[in-house]
């Protein structure tokens, strides 16, 4: 396995090259954070500069979600006289961000010619907060990486604690079934391999398996600290927009507040809108300020996806995506027949 | 839109009626009801239709608006596969509907709750006999309390 030191030295070395080649107008990647187990995401522009990025555990944005509006088109013909020419970006892509740049690609949301895909294969990342748990009562002051792969992590009494990488791994990662890029120019790293290929249909089948009263309640539980705040849609790399159906007033589709039908509503609404789009990165429940599994629904409708009419999300850029199709032999068993 | 409907009269459970909404195609099923009228069959006055131009015009959101707002069932109707007068509007909607009454169920609200079907114009029976089947089930599983909006 390459270690994160080796990637991150030769991230450097891609950007310092493309934006020195001047292939590039814009490097997107990630720095290190003010705070531990955490990074940022970081514009870069010149390849001097290309020493600020990192690698490590800690890397979990979706930087795809920035792209849609690098590329947003002008809004008429006098803005597009003065708009300037769409910028060239490389990108560094773990397995869901690429899939994520490809249903954006299938959407025509970014131009391929003007993207340069930097893949890195990917062994999960850290969930920052799963790694705060562990810790306890200690604070993180810094953290690294030992050369298995696990946390090392110096805590507020200054010693030194590591974590093991699967106990602090993000959900999304722990069910990620294609961790390598399906599409890149430039791929770093070797292929990383899934954890466990059924862990989302497993999760999914737990929860199908209850009486329906009591998937009524769960989903009531895991959804009723829902404060509204809209994170999960604005953290969406495919939930781009730009008159989202929450924000229309007239009609107003769906209520504000936390009535608890509105807030079911709005998480089905959502998740009806990303089926067959929903690329697994995991963005939306990083984002949630209340810990909500917001993939709860979008798991759900991914699999069922997959097994109505055999697609998923972000493999080619070529295929069409299932709700934007039909087949005349499409199942139809649900329907009520006199 | 907004404010029309949300006033909902206090019922006694005893004559407590299941109301349905029935989002109708207007080429085929709306065609549909009106002969089952005009052919004088009859079936439950349960339903409110509402006229759409395509099954393929229904947002999911619709669906879930008419439960939020105290409709007890919503059933959906469109022409026939390969019969849409916009050659594929039927088509495309399927897909939709699979995937919110696959959700529904997934979350726990009664997947009899809403109901999808092909009426042609020319099936005014058969249209009496889905409305009955779709009324009858409302009023098995009893008001809809899950998803409707109480303040």
């Amino acid at each position: 396995m390459t270690t994160s030191h080796e990637l991150e030295t030769r991230l450097r070395e891609t950007a310092e090259r493309l934006l020195g080649e001047k292939k590039v107008s814009l490097f997107l990647g990630y720095e290190k954070a003010s705070l531990p187990l955490r990074t940022t995401p970081l514009f870069l522009t010149a390849a001097e500069q290309a020493a600020r990025l990192a690698w490590n555990p800690f890397c979990t944005a979706n930087l795809a979600v920035y792209l849609p509006r690098l590329f947003k088109a002008p809004a008429n013909a006098r803005e597009a006289k003065v708009a300037p020419p769409p910028p060239t970006v490389a990108i560094v892509l773990k397995g869901c961000d690429a899939r994520s740049v490809v249903a954006l690609l299938q959407e025509r949301q970014v131009r391929r010619e003007n993207l340069v895909l930097v893949g890195v294969a990917c062994p999960g990342m850290v969930d920052a907060r799963k790694a705060e748990i562990a810790l306890g009562d200690h604070e993180a002051l810094g953290a690294g990486e030992d050369a298995r792969g696990n946390v090392r992590v110096v805590v507020d009494d200054g010693t030194e604690v590591t974590l093991r990488r699967e106990d602090v791994l993000a959900d999304s990662c722990l069910e990620c079934r294609a961790p390598a890029p399906a599409v890149y120019d430039v791929l770093l790293g070797e292929s990383a391999e899934a954890k466990e290929t059924d862990a989302e249909r497993r999760k999914a089948a737990e929860f199908e398996s209850k009486p329906i009263d009591v998937r009524w309640t769960r989903f009531q539980e895991a959804l009723s600290k829902c404060i509204r705040c809209n994170a999960c849609r604005q953290a969406c790399p495919v939930c781009y927009c730009k008159d989202c159906l929450l924000d229309q007033t007239r009609p107003r589709w769906i209520g504000a507040g936390t009535d608890f039908s509105d807030v079911a509503i709005y998480h089905m609404v959502r998740a009806l809108h990303l089926a067959g789009r929903c690329t697994e990165c995991g963005a939306c429940a990083r984002a949630c300020p209340m810990g909500i599994d917001t993939r709860l629904l979008a798991r759900k409708l991914t699999l069922e996806v997959e097994d109505l009419y055999g697609y998923r999300p972000g493999e080619s850029a070529e295929a069409t995506p299932p709700l934007s199709a039909f087949a005349m032999d499409d199942p139809q068993e649900f329907l009520t027949e006199p | 839109m907004s404010q029309a409907q949300t006033v909902r009269e206090p019922v006694a459970e005893k004559t407590w009626e299941p109301k349905v909404v029935a989002f109708l195609c207007n080429w085929c099923s709306y065609a549909g009801a009106d002969l089952a009228g005009v052919s004088r069959i009859q079936y439950p006055a349960n339903i409110r239709i509402v006229r759409v131009p395509c099954s393929g015009r229904i947002n999911p959101a619709f669906l879930l608006r008419a439960l939020q707002n105290g409709a007890d069932a919503v059933l959906v109707s469109g022409c026939h596969p390969g019969d849409c007068h916009y050659i594929s509007g039927n088509l495309a909607a399927r897909r939709k509907f699979a995937l919110l009454k696959s959700l529904l169920q997934y979350v726990g609200i009664e997947s009899e709750r809403v109901q999808f079907s092909w009426v042609s114009a020319s099936e005014g029976g058969r249209f009496a006999s889905i409305v009955e089947k779709v009324v009858e089930q409302a009023r098995a599983l009893g008001p809809n309390k899950k998803l409707a909006k109480s303040l």
